[in-house]
């Protein structure tokens, strides 16, 4: 086999292996749970909230939850879904069968990685999803809320959503190395929850350029002014390239130690 | 014509810390063909030789040798022709029994659609196929573990106490099916703290306490190495009187402590125990029982039990 056919092979007995798991119920419940909040809150307040004439209701709308709700709830959600779908493999003792089958240990390791990856990307596309969608219903529901008269910054938000989602690549492959060393996920769940709040401490200050727990504050409104306009041409910013830099280094490195791990 | 050896490690090493050597110098030899029983007290180092076998532990030192190849260098070569349940079968519960034999045969190639059905008409669960393992009682479990571990019709077949939580009718269905498999070419290793269980299936045995490999052969020669000697054990009304006049006879005896009645007397053959019980009759003591001991498993105690 090639390594194309391992990889692939790998992908698919991983989506097979979530089927019917929790950790498919939380990215589910994750991506509807604030969408759900502001719809009900936008349904019941309307009044309160209705534009001033001219005003885009899509961008105080659209804002609230990405650039502020987002940042604290990511960095959680990737602790709790990276140890959630790698508890499938724990849960059944299948480290020790996955290497000792006839298929090289990285195929396991960067197939895994390669789901979960997926799984909070589809997140996010599920959120950003349900945003939209809320957004038109209630533009029908309450059309005095004027969301049918304008239409939504779509390039803006894709930008900045994806953004964010790339500065929590690091954070992720260093969960993910926890979640596959420690059995037990007490470990890698609570390291990552006592990380992720010092993270958005120390997002303030200067230095926490250098810590990924806070990237995902950080992408929101990157210290480096030059990048943090969305509409400049070059609006990938420093962090995300931090992040980049962690993820490639704990995704090699996580896999190398783990294939010389002493699997009991 | 020595037999081609299947598995052969030498003088391999290996301990999870510095303190204790877990496996120490062990030479393992797996001829093939052969039904090959690995044997020892909970704690001795089985399952940790099955794991350097299949390099999910790194060994200190030594070589490991499967299909006459070093592991290490033919890792997956190696293991595409083993089949292996270590332990606990590796399961997972939330799906059915033929999605987890779908997820095993998808890692492996070239693993035939009928193959699925036909393993689990093997180890007698085809008609749970569709059922969550979740639902599965223990002895299900095994027998589905070693499905998976037929799925790609090994050549060698690692079996890690595979009666484990199996009822007494579950363990003489897996022996029948071991002795198959074995008849259709497979080799077969297969961990036990159960002397009997080596002994009613096993061609081979090869005897672990500490790490340390102390006795490996064919079953025939271990048996043949205690035949010169019977042991007895005797249940009498007076113990004392008992071994003063076997002692007075030139028995060897021995008391067993604890036990108020019994004796362990040691008889070269079947025709001195009459001999031995007209003497103990005609002074006048009682006898209650005799019992001729299974030789392997005072052999085995002796030989595990320091």
């Amino acid at each position: 086999m090639t390594t194309t056919t391992f990889y692939f092979k790998s992908l698919r007995n991983e989506t097979l292996k979530l089927k019917h798991t929790f950790a498919l119920w939380l990215t589910a419940i994750c991506a509807l749970l604030i969408p759900l909040l502001f719809f009900i809150v936008y349904i019941v307040k309307w009044e309160k909230l209705i534009p001033a004439e001219g005003v885009n209701p899509w961008n105080k709308f659209a804002n609230e939850q990405i650039a502020n709700s987002l940042p604290a709830l990511v960095p959680l959600f990737i602790v709790l879904i990276t140890s959630l779908i790698i508890q499938v493999e724990h849960k059944a003792t299948a480290i020790k069968h996955l290497f000792a089958l006839p298929i090289p240990k990285w195929s396991v390791y960067f197939g895994k990685l390669s789901i979960v990856i997926a799984t909070v990307f589809v997140t996010y596309t599920m959120y950003y999803g349900l945003i939209l969608l809320n957004g038109n219903v209630l533009g029908s529901i309450r059309p005095q809320l004027n969301f049918s008269e304008f239409s939504p910054e779509y390039v803006f938000h894709i930008k900045i959503l994806f953004r964010s989602f790339v500065s929590v690549l690091g954070i992720l492959a260093i969960q993910f190395w926890l979640s596959f060393r420690f059995k037990n996920f007490i470990i890698p769940l609570g390291v990552g929850m006592v990380l992720v709040i010092v993270g958005l401490i120390a997002a303030r200050a200067p230095e926490s350029i250098y810590f990924p727990y806070s990237y995902s504050m950080i992408s929101m409104n990157p210290l480096d002014e030059k990048t943090s306009d969305l509409n400049l041409f070059w609006w990938f910013p420093t962090v995300s390239w931090y992040s980049l830099g962690y993820f490639v280094v704990f995704a090699i490195a996580g896999f190398f130690d783990i294939k010389r791990m002493n699997v009991k | 014509m020595m037999s081609q050896l299947i598995v052969k490690t030498e003088k391999l090493n290996f301990s999870y810390s510095k303190s204790k050597k877990d496996i120490d110098s062990l030479d393992l030899e797996v001829p093939k063909g052969s039904i090959y029983g690995f044997l020892g007290p909970n704690g001795s180092g089985k399952t940790t030789t099955i794991r350097l076998l299949l390099g999910l532990l790194n060994k200190n030192s030594g070589n490991v040798k499967v299909f006459e190849k070093p592991f290490a260098d033919h890792r997956i070569d190696t293991l595409s022709k083993i089949g292996a349940l270590i332990e606990n079968p590796s399961l997972y519960n939330h799906l059915s029994a033929k999605q987890n034999l779908r997820i095993a045969s998808t890692y492996r190639a070239n693993i035939n659609k009928d193959r699925i059905d036909e393993v689990l008409e093997t180890v007698n669960l085809l008609h749970v196929k569709n059922k969550k393992v979740k639902t599965f009682s223990l002895g299900m479990k095994q027998r589905l573990g070693l499905a998976i571990a037929l799925l790609s019709k090994p050549e060698l077949l690692i079996l890690d106490e595979p009666t484990n939580g199996l009822d007494p009718k579950g363990i003489i269905e897996m022996r029948e099916l071991i002795k198959k498999l074995n008849k259709e070419g497979i080799t077969i290793f297969i961990s036990s703290h159960l002397l009997s269980e080596i002994e009613k299936t096993c061609t081979h045995v090869g005897i672990i306490r500490e790490g340390k490999m102390l006795f490996q052969d064919t079953v025939k020669a271990l048996t043949a190495s205690q035949s010169d000697r019977l042991q007895i054990e005797l249940e009498t009304d007076d113990k004392y009187r008992t071994y003063d006049q076997l002692i007075k006879m030139g028995f060897e005896t021995k008391k067993i402590a604890h036990e108020e009645h019994l004796l362990m007397v040691s008889v070269k053959e079947k025709s001195q125990i009459p001999v031995l019980v007209d003497s103990l009759r005609k002074n006048n003591i009682g006898i209650y029982q005799v019992t001729i001991k299974n030789n392997l498993e005072e052999l085995f105690l002796n030989l595990t039990e320091n």
